[in-house]
């Protein structure tokens, strides 16, 4: 192992649009001076350090000033990757030699030299390089004096590696495992080429974690939720490998597993509910009803399906498994970037995040240029975009829900409510679709002349050939409407409604004859209206269900018969809502009559009030019987049950997903490994998830990184499915990298010096709970999660009352919750990787929270119940055990009991100088108990994972 | 020790970590070296491929400043620069007349239109006919600027401000105002806002406060984006603060029936509890971060409600924000807590002074705008004249803004009934202005053609906005690049020199 992955060298200047990442302690704030003086004396301090500095660049060093110029500006087109007028100025070497033009440099003589000329070029359109500003002053004096010192470099120098054999682009192999017992106690794969890595340095493994610290580890990492008090003390009493096991099992095999690493990975496929313009509300970003894919993701965790088999699902379930209604929903991850007022960023986002998320390939770069690092080209970048080119979506009807209509394509100036009701796919609409290339990022700009770019994938990454097969779909996915269950809910639904009417009409008949026998004088007009009414209600019943029963014969006329047979149901299926729109005008005719009798009762006024209307439920009326003889019997119109959807489809989105979903692909495993690799331990091989290209991050141990993608894809467990999430899990908790502590445990640990970052993983990186954890882990801690699962997002604020997980609630890329932002929770638009801070504002969310005080007291209230017949020792032994998953120390202890009787006197004296009635010695002691529940919510144990 | 500043680099341990002994000795000794935000924002690892060593700011500015503080007003919906700050009376001329027929060139065909503009929404926008100006204009003070008549304090203020009439952004739709904080069209990445910039590259002023604050109401969630740190993170974004000293911040009071003794003693009893643990994990510079965080969150829920609290504000004080009258009340105190604000040492107030959208006048502009005005003139005039006779104009300085212009046409959309009576959006020109420490009193920079369309003379883009405040806080943002962030040039801007003094 050379020592260039500590100092994960290598790689070109500034990287495009990947997360930030850095560790420091940030002192930003220094406090402020009223007078200027100070910051004129800072000021006075850094002019003379910058002009110490300028002095002491005398010599100019090639590599620490010189290199890093080309390798920012020049050598993209000048380097490995492309050698434009066949120069390359990755190397002194190939400086010197030059391309086309010669020499890019005579050494002595800056001002002779070509590559200066170019640089200091006035004309825009020959000045170099030529896109962006042009070199800085600084930088084109420090060329200078180089040239003019002779242009010395290092007489071994290496130039830029061939783009195509960069460490991402070749297959993952696993690599043989190191021996045993030259470096690593543990036969555990993973162990062994850990340690053979820290044997390099000189460096070995911390201990093993104290047991309690595991357990909570585990639980937190697996579930999201800390052990309960009993779970620990069941692992304390037998702390062996067999229960460790066993428990690894028992929490993978828990509802609550799919639901912790569901929110990692809507992460990174960028869940979100709809936005857009919430207020209106209008739905412009993403699409109501989504929260369906969030709940798959979860059921296909928890019934460990393949990655494989989830990655083709969601780029495209509607290709693969057309007739598997619930699976759609895995388009979401494409629904998701949908955007109603411009398309072509819909199409844009679907390949950027496609790119990132299951290839950490930023395909986004090449939008406008070819990419700057990796071999992608402006076309490949169109070529990708051709494959969603079709694409469009639709609703469908889900049994048991409501039909959410047709899909309403876009009008200028009309907003869009979310759909309540059925589940939101993709499905290509537009099969001929073609995708034109266009200049500078901007849809408009398409470059005439251009013939389409068809759909396909750059040859690097495995992606040629690239074969696309037209899917052929099933029957109900090109027309819903013949699916059994949408007929029979129609039918049940008109079946019921005329029951409903025929008892009304029966009733109201009753009352007439009852009323009949006890009286003299004819039927009032009232109750001879209101059994017309009824009547009426009952005729456009029974004509809803027969045009029910002739649209379903019509539909189904259409799809097994051509010509005159389908044409005859169809006019039989228009009649019958022609008839239908006779009955329901007739219906409404009646109500009118009956309203403007019961005016008339009033007075003549009210009764004139009411004439207008009843004159306009006339003519409707007659409309409707005009209308009845009006159907083109030649083209009747009726109305199918569903709209209808092309009968097949592209099949490159499928294409696509084979591609990616493949063993044969070098980036998909991988990119999933170091996600999962990152989520168990806080910190990823390859630093850059989103970013594998050359412009990314080495990884910090290629070895293991490959060894995982192929254990992934192929498992040397028997019995164990290829691309098995679950497996991978349990390979890792069960290694012993994953149990060692967290802390150092000498101050002299040669890691420190060594390896201060803790790339290798000698110790455990410690971090603090993400958002969501923090407030699961209250609400679980307390005794109070709900665990229901699934269902619509829950309202924002809702956040502080109601006692789901996290995940449930609405999260999209304008809001959050405001308590889980406090916190962390990632912008729904940008969480490839997440941040931890530690900001007052966290302090205030935990203190000054009357959410969190309810829970408090809830569980004082339980452990005080559970424990009250004890000494108050126990008391507080049990509220640390709860919330921090630990006894108390000897020294914690007696600060909690100090607490407790001093917290007691101050709310007793606080509530005797407030209040008239003082409150009783036993209240305060109560809620002494809360506050002290409540302090150890903001305990550094409980916030952060050791 | 007047000021805390950073190790000097290569000194002491690397990676920000504390030594040991140091460590120790911080917890519990109050405020020594750690500062809030510092906090941490920890999350990995630099990529260490960058040319140069990269490191995170001082806190210290990159040159001599001239500013300490920004009071940002932001005018949302677009404002008229017609019936503002920058009058056309060719508009009068030739009013009722197409482009064409005004016989100047045709601001459509101009090569300026398609290079300004990128809709992001479909649909033809109508504004054919020149629509007159809705209001007279005349000039003010010695320095003779013309400003409309609907800004009778204002006017009594032009000899103070810069006014930059040659202002241009790219959007037709509202993202612009988006686009005015952070720079970035709606259909490219988003940007971190030059709030969380600014609290990103300096130290505080004032530690008991957040530097990067937000005053103003919305319930279009969107306007959050206004102050959104991006991949700056949260801990720059800004912070919302109420002007209810009863409740001023999000988690910022006690709960109900909770003592503040009571608090006091939980709050030692935290302190307490995590300085034990500090001994066991001695290298876990989180906690240290967190011990730290809880002693500023006491210390800021105690001075926010005092900031916020007007009730000490003479009278006399109160009514020259015009908090006197029930018109201009909201937005006065909105204005006069930010110069609280300000002088207590906050780096950045954005004051949204108007509801999301407020200014967006499709249909009877003159109603409109003739009232937005009436509620932000007294204001926005008594926050000037107060930060002067307060002197602290020599270290405030006030930007007052929008997201793009109106159009110089009369606003005809066919698929929806209106009456024709306002102004379409129109990002091709709008007027800002500036006011205060490091700006030229007096003064008009840049301007726009004969109608008003484009701006042609010194045309600004919104981030020259942004590099001229940041320019004043002595800041090159240039300098404040993260690795893996690409930033464009666009994104830098150029500071407006000719208005700074």
């Amino acid at each position: 192992m050379s020592a260039s992955i500590l100092d994960n060298q290598a790689n070109p200047a500034k990287p495009c649009q990947t997360r930030v990442v850095f560790q420091s302690i940030k002192l930003d704030h220094f406090r402020l001076i009223s007078n200027v003086a100070m910051i004129r004396l800072v000021w006075i301090f850094c002019t003379l350090l910058f002009s110490i500095q300028a002095k002491s660049a005398d010599r100019v060093d090639y590599e620490r000033q010189v290199k890093p110029i080309f390798r920012q500006r020049c050598n993209a087109c000048h380097g490995g990757l492309k050698q434009k007028a066949k120069l390359r100025l990755d190397t002194a070497k190939t400086i010197l030699s030059g391309g086309d033009g010669g020499p890019a440099i005579v050494p002595g003589h800056a001002d002779e030299s070509l590559m200066m000329e170019r640089l200091l070029e006035t004309d825009k359109a020959l000045r170099m390089p030529p896109e962006g500003s042009p070199l800085t002053p600084e930088q084109i004096q420090t060329l200078k004096t180089w040239i003019n010192q002779g242009a010395e470099s290092p007489k071994t120098e290496a130039p830029e590696t061939d783009p195509l054999k960069h460490w991402a682009f070749q297959l993952p192999v696993r690599a043989q495992l190191p021996s045993v017992t030259a470096t690593s106690s543990s036969q555990h794969p993973i162990d062994r080429l850990i340690d053979a890595q820290l044997a390099t340095k000189g460096l070995a493994r911390q201990p093993r974690a104290e047991p309690q610290v595991l357990i909570r580890r585990l639980y937190l990492d697996l579930t999201g939720l800390p052990p309960t008090r009993q779970e620990l003390q069941a692992y304390l009493k037998n702390p062996s490998d067999q229960a460790y096991e066993q428990i690894v099992d028992q929490l993978l095999a828990s509802p609550r597993h799919g639901e912790r690493w569901a929110r990692h990975w809507m992460d990174v496929w960028r869940y979100s509910d709809w936005y857009g313009r919430r207020s209106v509300p209008d739905v412009l970003n993403s699409y109501g009803q989504i929260w369906r894919w969030r709940d798959w993701i979860i059921q296909s965790l928890n019934q460990d399906r393949g990655y494989d088999t989830m990655v083709k699902a969601m780029l495209a379930a509607d290709e693969i498994s057309p007739e598997k209604r619930e699976e759609q929903v895995a388009t979401g991850f494409l629904v998701r970037n949908f955007y109603r007022w411009n398309y072509s960023l819909w199409l844009k986002d679907n390949v950027e995040h496609t790119g990132k998320a299951f290839l950490a390939m930023t395909f986004n770069c090449a939008h406008c240029h070819d990419h700057k690092y990796d071999p992608i080209k402006n076309d490949d970048y169109f070529a990708f975009r051709a494959v969603f080119e079709p694409m469009e979506i639709r609703h469908d009807r889900m049994p048991g829900e409501p039909d959410p209509g047709p899909y309403p394509t876009y009008d200028y100036g009309k907003a869009y409510k979310p759909i309540t009701s059925g589940l939101v796919r993709v499905f290509d609409k537009n099969l001929d679709a073609k995708t034109f290339a266009y200049s500078k990022g901007e849809s408009r700009n398409i470059i005439e002349g251009r013939p389409p770019i068809a759909p396909g994938f750059p040859d690097f990454l495995g992606g040629k050939p690239f074969s696309v097969k037209p899917v052929k779909l099933p029957r109900e996915v090109g027309f819903p409407g013949i699916q059994a269950f949408i007929r029979l809910e129609e039918i049940q639904s008109r079946e019921k409604a005329l029951a409903e009417a025929e008892n009304h009409w029966n009733a109201t008949r009753l009352e007439a004859e009852n009323l009949q026998k006890t009286s003299k004088s004819p039927p009032s007009p009232l109750i001879t209206l209101r059994l017309k009414q009824d009547e009426a209600a009952k005729a456009a019943a029974l004509a809803d269900l027969a045009s029910i029963h002739a649209r379903i014969d019509a539909d189904e006329a259409k799809q097994k018969f051509a010509g005159p047979e389908a044409q005859a149901r169809a006019l039989l299926a228009a009649q019958a809502e022609k008839w239908l729109a006779v009955q329901n005008s007739g219906l409404a005719l009646v109500r009118s009559e009956l309203v403007h009798h019961q005016a008339s009762l009033k007075s003549a006024a009210e009764a004139a009030k009411a004439a207008p209307k009843l004159a306009t439920a006339q003519k409707a009326y007659d409309l409707a019987c005009a209308d009845l003889k009006k159907i083109d019997s030649k083209q009747p119109a009726y109305s199918p049950l569903s709209p209808t959807y092309p009968d097949s489809s592209t099949g490159r989105r499928a294409a696509l997903a084979g591609w990616i979903a493949s063993p044969t692909n070098p980036l998909t495993a991988r990119v999933a490994v170091n996600h999962i690799w990152r989520w168990h331990f806080g910190t990823p091989l390859v630093a850059s998830t989103s970013d594998f290209g050359r412009n990314g991050s080495r990884p910090t141990n290629p070895e293991l990184l490959d060894w995982l993608a192929q254990e992934l894809m192929h498992p040397s467990g028997a019995g164990t499915q290829p691309w098995s999430m679950k497996a991978l899990h349990r390979l890792i908790v069960t290694s012993e990298t994953y149990c060692i502590k967290s802390e150092p445990d000498s101050p002299t640990a040669p890691g420190l010096k060594l390896d201060p970052g803790n790339k290798l993983y000698w110790h455990f990186p410690r971090n603090r709970m993400e958002a969501e954890v923090v407030r699961d882990s209250l609400l679980h801690v307390s005794g109070m999660l709900d665990t229901t699962s699934g269902g619509p997002d829950i309202d924002l604020a809702q956040g502080l009352v109601s006692h789901r997980r996290s995940l449930y609630f609405t999260h999209h890329g304008e809001s959050r919750m405001p308590f889980l932002e406090i916190f962390d929770a990632p912008d729904a638009c940008d969480a490839y990787k997440r941040t931890t801070s530690v900001v007052p504002q966290q302090a205030l969310a935990m203190v000054n929270n009357e959410f969190l005080l309810g829970l408090s007291q809830n569980l004082a209230e339980k452990l005080w119940a559970e424990t009250s017949a004890k000494p108050v020792e126990d008391f507080l032994k049990a509220s640390f055990e709860t919330i921090l998953t630990r006894p108390p120390k000897a020294a914690e202890l007696k600060l909690a009991q100090d607490f407790l009787a001093h917290q007691a006197r101050v709310i007793e004296s606080e509530s005797s100088a407030s209040s008239a009635a003082p409150r009783p010695a036993h209240q305060s002691e109560a809620l002494a108990r809360r506050d002290l529940i409540h302090a150890l919510f903001s305990h550094n144990d409980f916030l952060t994972i050791h | 020790m007047a000021h805390q500043s950073r190790r000097p680099a290569g000194i002491g341990p690397p990676c920000g970590r504390i030594a040991r002994r140091t460590f120790l000795s911080d917890v519990g000794l109050g405020f020594t070296g750690l500062a809030l935000g510092s906090m941490l924002h920890r999350d990995g690892i630099v990529r260490a491929n960058d040319s140069e060593v990269w490191s995170p700011p001082t806190g210290q500015p990159h040159f001599q400043p001239k500013t300490k503080s920004i009071i940002w007003i932001f005018l949302s919906g677009g404002v008229s620069q017609l019936e503002t700050w920058d009058p056309k009376p060719a508009l009068n001329k030739h009013a009722g007349k197409s482009y064409e027929a005004t016989g100047l060139p045709n601001p459509f065909k101009s090569p300026l239109f398609a290079e300004r503009s990128r809709d992001v929404v479909g649909g033809a926008r109508l504004h054919a006919k020149i629509f007159p100006l809705q209001v007279g204009f005349k000039k003010y003070g010695r320095c003779g600027v013309e400003i409309s008549d609907w800004w009778p304090n204002l006017a009594t203020c032009v000899d103070d401000i810069a006014f930059v009439r040659s202002m241009y952004s790219t959007d037709n739709d509202h993202n612009a105002e988006f686009q005015m904080h952070h720079g970035r069209h709606k259909l490219d990445e988003k940007q971190p806002v030059i709030g969380s910039w600014i609290h990103y590259a300096l130290g505080t002023l004032n530690e008991n406060l957040p530097q990067f604050i937000f005053l103003g109401k919305y319930t279009d969630p969107r306007v959050k984006e206004n102050f959104a740190a991006d991949y700056l993170g949260p801990q720059y974004g800004g912070v919302e603060i109420g002007l209810d000293p009863k409740n001023p911040l999000p988690f910022g009071n006690r709960a109900k029936g909770v003592a503040a003794r009571q608090q006091e003693n939980e709050f030692k009893f935290i302190h307490q509890m995590n300085t034990i643990s500090s001994v066991e994990y001695p290298d876990d510079d989180q906690l240290r971060a967190r011990i730290k965080s809880y002693e500023l969150a006491y210390k800021m829920q105690g001075s926010i409600p005092e900031v916020v609290d007007i009730t000490g504000e003479t009278p006399e004080t109160q009514s020259l924000y015009g908090i006197d009258n029930e018109q201009t009340a909201t937005y006065g105190r909105r204005l006069l807590a930010a110069r609280r604000l300000a002088e207590r040492g906050v780096r950045f107030s954005l004051v949204y002074l108007s509801d999301y959208g407020e200014w967006d006048s499709h249909v009877e502009l003159q109603k409109r705008h003739s009232q937005c005005c009436s509620r932000v003139d007294k204001p926005i005039a008594g926050l000037l004249k107060d930060l002067k006779r307060r002197g602290l104009s020599d270290d405030v300085t006030v930007v007052c803004c929008t997201e793009f212009g109106r159009t110089p046409g009369l606003e005809i959309r066919d698929n929806v009934a209106l009456t024709a009576t306002g102004r379409d959006h129109h990002p091709h020109a709008f007027t800002i202005w500036m006011a205060g420490a490091g700006i030229k009193p007096g003064v008009v920079h840049g301007a726009t053609d004969e109608l008003g369309f484009h701006a042609i003379e010194h045309p600004h883009y919104v981030t020259d906005i942004h590099a001229t405040v940041l320019n004043l806080l002595g800041l090159d943002p240039k300098r404040l690049d993260i690795p893996g962030r690409k930033r464009l040039e666009i994104d830098y801007g150029s500071p407006i020199h000719q208005i700074m003094a």
